[in-house]
């Protein structure tokens, strides 16, 4: 494993392609679980889509990966505002490219599908352009079979086959990595079995969760305190087989360990199966929800050792079973400082992922970031122009500075466009400082500025 | 007792315990829970944590709910889904 650094896209051509001339066409199709995971059976499901407007709008955060030569598909354009703040701080944008009409339900990629002009367009850049989306699934393998555009990765069955939380904790077994005490369920008769041993760890005043093999991170898991809850889960789960005759499961009962810190590390498997470790970041998660990460990890020596080991190999065997391309891993740090070096492995470019280019380019060496989402909620949209100016001297000015730059805008209308009252909206700022103080006095600053804007945008 | 005035105290009653299951889910006591409050926008329900409150609500009022029978809208006020418990004849 090498540790060279060039710049992270340049690194990533390579890598992917085994070139860095061609452009890439940065396709921002967020929670691909729900596509990998569609026909799997977890835990029961409830129809709950309101929050779909809000993550397809994520798509814009490929804006900043992206390099000036790069293509960017986007479901709506950015907001004119947003894009000339970019520019004044000398973001070479890539060419941008906007899907011929969106649906707050669909992502970029089912948008795109249903845009005849915008087909049109990406089939003249055969041979040019490769397609690299957040994660590989069937729709981005049905867009590059629709244009004839290259798609820069692994096929969607390799991405979803390495994807599942089952199959980390397959292979974290198999190369003998730590990870709590748990269960792989692909059966009924296998959950019967791991619901007796979890009663056990129950009975022991233990916590036990049961988390879908394709949840997103942080969501489709259910956690069990106990032993009640535990044979009610188990109730509903046998029930539903029963009932449809279907016996089989991709689900995992583990312990709820406890933790300090939850950690996101990222390496790249290239074409020819070498692995470039790219970073590793702290978590900030609420109520376990992503909410940012905060960079650097502040980890020692030693913990540093066991994750960049890890990385390489977790990327040896990713790339024995056929995987190449971008994989971030979930990791925790226990209260006695101790890793548990894989708690899933997320075979797709990650949250922090596009956090690079804007490290790469604003955090001096020796400062610190935060990457974070502020919460707002309007009655109506906000323009970027009333966000610049309640944030004032906050929002970042130019390079070697302290201050905010907004990594996604199209998020805090996302909801209140899709809907016909007040909704929930989320800007997702990157914050600056030349030390973790100061940075937390700034977040503290930009959330009550932020808090204002969105008061002033409701009737 | 009419049977109106039967469903109307069966409705308090169901109204009750939903917010008794949303209490126990948000593990908070410094919130106001009527039949008014809106779930996902005042409450912050979402997918992460839909199913627990599911299973507060069938201790509540011991019965088994079939979550592919809900939808949207169901989860939209406290008031909404004590009318979902009442349409499945839950209560």
């Amino acid at each position: 494993m090498t540790t060279v650094r060039e710049p992270f896209v340049r690194r990533l051509r390579t890598a992917l392609l085994g070139t860095d001339r061609t452009a890439l066409l940065f396709l921002g199709n967020f929670e691909v679980e729900q596509r990998w995971g569609g026909d799997e059976l977890g835990l029961p499901k409830v129809a709950l889509s309101a929050g779909d407007a809000l993550v397809n709008r994520m798509d814009e955060f490929t804006l900043l990966l992206a390099g000036p030569d790069d293509y960017v598909l986007l479901k709506d354009a950015p907001d004119p505002g947003h894009l000339a703040y970019l520019e004044s701080l000398g973001v070479g944008l890539p060419h941008l490219l906007i899907t011929d009409q969106q649906d707050p339900h669909h992502t970029v990629t089912q948008d795109a599908l249903l845009s005849p002009g915008l087909l049109a367009r990406l089939t003249a850049l055969t041979g040019s352009v490769a397609i690299f989306p957040h994660g590989v699934s069937a729709d981005e393998e049905q867009l590059a079979e629709r244009t004839g555009l290259t798609l820069a990765g692994s096929p969607a069955a390799t991405c979803k086959a390495v994807n599942g939380k089952i199959y980390s904790r397959k292979i974290a077994t198999e190369l003998g990595l730590r990870q709590s005490t748990g269960w792989t369920c692909e059966s009924i008769a296998e959950l019967d079995a791991a619901v007796e041993q979890a009663r056990g760890l129950l009975e022991a005043g233990r916590t036990v969760v049961l988390k879908d093999s394709y949840g997103v991170s942080g969501k489709g898991l259910l956690v069990v305190r106990d032993v009640a809850r535990l044979e009610q889960i188990h109730r509903k789960l046998r029930r539903r087989a029963d009932r449809s005759g279907d016996q089989r499961l991709a689900l995992l009962v583990e312990e709820w360990v406890a933790k300090t810190t939850d950690l996101n590390y990222q390496f790249t498997v290239g074409r020819d199966g070498s692995v470039q470790f790219d970073f590793v970041k702290e978590a900030v998660t609420e109520n376990g929800v992503h909410k940012g990460h905060r960079m650097p990890a502040g980890l020692d020596q030693r913990q540093l050792a066991t994750v960049t080991e890890t990385a390489g190999a977790l990327g040896r065997r990713l790339a024995a079973d056929g995987y190449h391309g971008v994989v971030g891993v979930d990791a925790m740090v226990d209260p006695e400082g101790g890793i548990y070096p894989v708690v899933e492995i997320n075979a797709r470019n990650n949250m922090s992922t596009y956090q690079v280019g804007l490290q790469e380019r604003y955090v001096p060496a020796g400062w610190c970031a935060l990457a974070r989402q502020y919460p707002l909620h309007l009655a109506r949209p906000l323009r970027f122009a009333e966000v610049r100016d309640a944030l004032g001297p906050w929002l970042l000015s130019a390079a070697g500075d302290a201050g905010m730059v907004v990594q996604n805008f199209s998020t805090v209308n996302a909801l209140v466009r899709a809907g016909d009252g007040p909704a929930d909206g989320r800007l997702y700022g990157f914050l600056i400082a030349p030390t973790t103080d100061e940075l937390m006095a700034m977040d503290g600053e930009i959330a009550d500025r932020l808090a204002a804007a969105a008061e002033g945008a409701r009737p | 007792m009419t049977m109106a005035s039967e469903a109307t105290v069966d409705r308090a009653a169901v109204v009750d315990h939903v917010i008794g299951a949303v209490i126990a889910v948000l593990n908070r006591d410094d919130v106001e829970v009527t039949e008014g409050t809106r779930l996902m926008d005042e409450l912050g329900l979402d997918s992460t944590n839909v199913l627990e409150l599911l299973m507060h609500l069938e201790d509540q009022l011991d019965a088994v709910i079939d979550s592919d029978t809900l939808e949207q809208h169901h989860f939209a006020t406290v008031g909404t889904l004590a009318d979902y418990v009442l349409e499945q004849g839950l209560a």
